[in-house]
């Protein structure tokens, strides 16, 4: 019967479902971002990695050797296990318009620091062998057309616009890695000093494998303190603070996007508040003869309450369900947040998504199933006849 | 007393509205008995509907008492007058009230969803009822495939699969024309002189009143006389 009366005015049903289906398909991919924010910083908090950067911008680059004197800041490798330079690349596929986030690192050092892709023996030898050696990440590979053993060339977009070419040595398929190439700081630098004119040998970041929590903390105040009053004076930070600094320069992105998704939810019970009232405003007659018949006010009250709950999960079913097979075929790629990871559909999304439309259909209904529940039958037929 | 006995005794029936007292029923004293097919007619505003729905459970009287078998309708609070009605009235409503989106089957087997029944069981008897008011060939028909005749006779069929010991109905006839009209009294008639059921019908159509054997007819909330078969009898007096 509830099935049915959602087709009692089929219109009006399917423009509600539709008004919970366009705000539900954002919401959930708003909530799956907010789950990949998430899930990106418990990555990073694991991963234990201290970034070293310039303090006045990341952009700017510091001198290769402050490498030795971090190290040295604990000779017995009791709090940092490894510290690592990488020097933004920029580089680009020739005659394409496509950014590939492009870093060199420092080849002793770079498996130790990224040990989560799981370079193997081979692998690792390859790295240290060929100064072309790139590592590339299952996605951008498949983009190409990349293969293992391939050789490609990419071109900086920063100046001097150096011209490289690489091989790759391995295709990286772990998640966050996917879009990344990793290729020798050793090779970049030197094709920038036959062009160097000036350009100093640097890195934009030193990162800093860290051996606990604790130890992350004490070194973050004791690198700053070392470069504090020099020409190249840093800012430490972890690696979930650095990953904000660019979503933060779009604006407070997790919070514009809880913001919006309760306002997009306040928007859809209104409406689908409405709808319900209508609604009820209609079947007052027969609501009146259902009492008459001998159906309880709590009864009554149910039937008008699962309408609505049932409209509110249909509709964002027909939101979240195709929002959910769009982003798990084809993940959204958010370039412009720097190493942010891909926005896949989040299962605890999905989840929450449901949950607040069981709420919305809840709120929604309730007021109506309340007059339900309240009307008094004898008015209700008199108003009929 | 039998379950369809019903008498009423000094009944009085007052609403308020912005806090002016309207009489509706006046020392009203009524029986009918089990069996019986009895017409209720006089001016609108004379109280039939209102004494219809005393007797159905739907409202309570300001005075006195209404009787229906052994049940005390006044005595009964809300919930228990909804559940004695799902088990002892069927209503019959002038404009059918059906659920539109729900076949004539399935309107006539809403009341059985009060009963603990299989899905076989509320069939069958749905069925039943479909064949006594001529319409098993329309079970699968919604409202807005059925004539006024044929929604009524739906609506009749609702009134009377649980098995009621009174029907109750409201102006039956009063959306429908001549011809139509007479099939439906001739099936109240048929469900009070086979089925044995208790009718009770309010009416403005004389001709309506004609099927039944007695008419009461009120004025300005009181019974102001009766007639058995069409013989007029005297003023009734408040006894």
């Amino acid at each position: 019967m509830l099935m049915q009366n959602l087709r009692r005015n089929p219109l009006r049903s399917a423009l509600t479902a539709v008004a919970f289906a366009l705000p539900m398909a954002v919401f959930v991919a708003a909530i799956s971002f907010v789950v990949a924010l998430d899930r990106m910083a418990k990555a990073n908090e694991k991963a234990l990695r201290l970034g070293v950067h310039h303090k006045t911008s990341f952009t700017n680059l510091l001198p290769q050797g402050m490498r030795r004197k971090i190290e040295a800041l604990d000779p017995d490798r009791r709090r940092l296990t490894a510290v690592c330079g990488m020097r933004w690349f920029g580089g680009r596929v020739p005659n394409t318009p496509n950014d590939v986030h492009s870093m060199a690192a420092d080849v002793d050092s770079f498996p130790a620091m990224y040990s989560e892709i799981k370079l193997s023996p081979e692998v690792t030898a390859a790295w240290e062998r060929e100064r072309r050696a790139a590592l590339v990440g299952a996605e951008l590979a498949e983009e190409y057309r990349w293969k293992l053993g391939d050789r490609m060339v990419l071109e900086s977009i920063i100046p001097p616009y150096p011209r490289l070419e690489f091989i790759v040595i391995k295709i990286m398929t772990e998640s966050r890695e996917t879009r990344s190439f990793y290729f020798r700081r050793d090779y970049l630098e030197e094709s920038l000093a036959s062009a160097r004119d000036g350009n100093p040998a640097g890195v934009h970041i030193f990162w800093v494998k860290c051996a606990s929590a604790g130890a992350l903390h004490s070194l973050q105040k004791d690198i700053d303190a070392l470069f504090a009053n020099t020409p190249d004076e840093t800012k430490s930070e972890d690696e979930n603070s650095f990953v904000a600094n660019f979503t933060q320069a779009l604006g407070d992105i997790p919070g514009l996007m809880q913001a919006m998704a309760l306002v997009v939810v306040f928007i859809v019970a209104m409406v689908a508040g409405n709808t319900m009232m209508m609604s009820f405003r209609e079947r007052i007659r027969e609501l009146a003869v259902f009492k008459a018949i001998g159906f309880q006010s709590g009864r009554v009250f149910f039937i008008v309450l699962a309408e609505s709950v049932m409209l509110a999960l249909i509709g964002s079913l027909i939101g979240i369900a195709p929002t959910a097979l769009l982003l798990t075929l084809t993940p959204a790629r958010l370039r412009s947040m720097g190493p942010m990871d891909a926005l896949e559909i989040s299962p605890l999304a999905v989840v929450i998504s449901l949950l607040i439309a069981l709420l919305v259909g809840i709120g929604a209904g309730f007021w109506p199933a309340y007059q339900a529940m309240r009307l008094r039958t004898v008015d209700a037929l008199r108003r009929i006849a | 007393m039998s379950s369809a006995d019903i008498q009423l005794r000094d009944v009085r029936k007052v609403y308020y509205k912005d806090r002016i007292e309207i009489p509706v029923l006046e020392q009203l004293n009524l029986h009918i008995g089990e069996g019986e097919f009895v017409a209720l007619m006089g001016p609108s505003g004379s109280g039939k509907s209102t004494l219809l729905h005393l007797i159905g459970g739907l409202d309570g009287p300001t005075a006195g008492s209404v009787r229906v078998g052994s049940a005390r309708l006044e005595q009964m609070t809300e919930r228990e007058l909804t559940s004695w009605r799902s088990r002892h009235v069927g209503f019959i409503f002038q404009m059918y009230h059906l659920v539109p989106v729900l076949t004539a089957a399935q309107n006539i087997e809403l009341p059985l969803l009060l009963f603990k029944m299989s899905a076989s069981q509320r069939r069958e008897r749905v069925t039943t009822v479909l064949s006594v008011v001529g319409l098993a060939d329309r079970m699968n028909h919604r409202p807005n495939q059925l004539s006024g005749g044929q929604e009524q006779r739906v609506a009749i069929a609702r009134a009377i699969v649980t098995d009621p010991d009174i029907i109750l109905a409201d102006e039956p006839t009063g959306d429908l024309d001549a011809k139509t009209s007479e099939e439906i009294l001739t099936l109240l008639n048929l469900l009070n002189s086979e089925f044995g059921k208790t009718i009770l019908v309010v009416t403005h159509d004389p001709r309506a009143a004609a099927h039944a054997k007695r008419t009461l007819h009120l004025d300005k909330g009181k019974l102001d006389r009766e007639e058995t078969n069409g013989l007029r009898e005297s003023a009734v007096s408040d006894s």
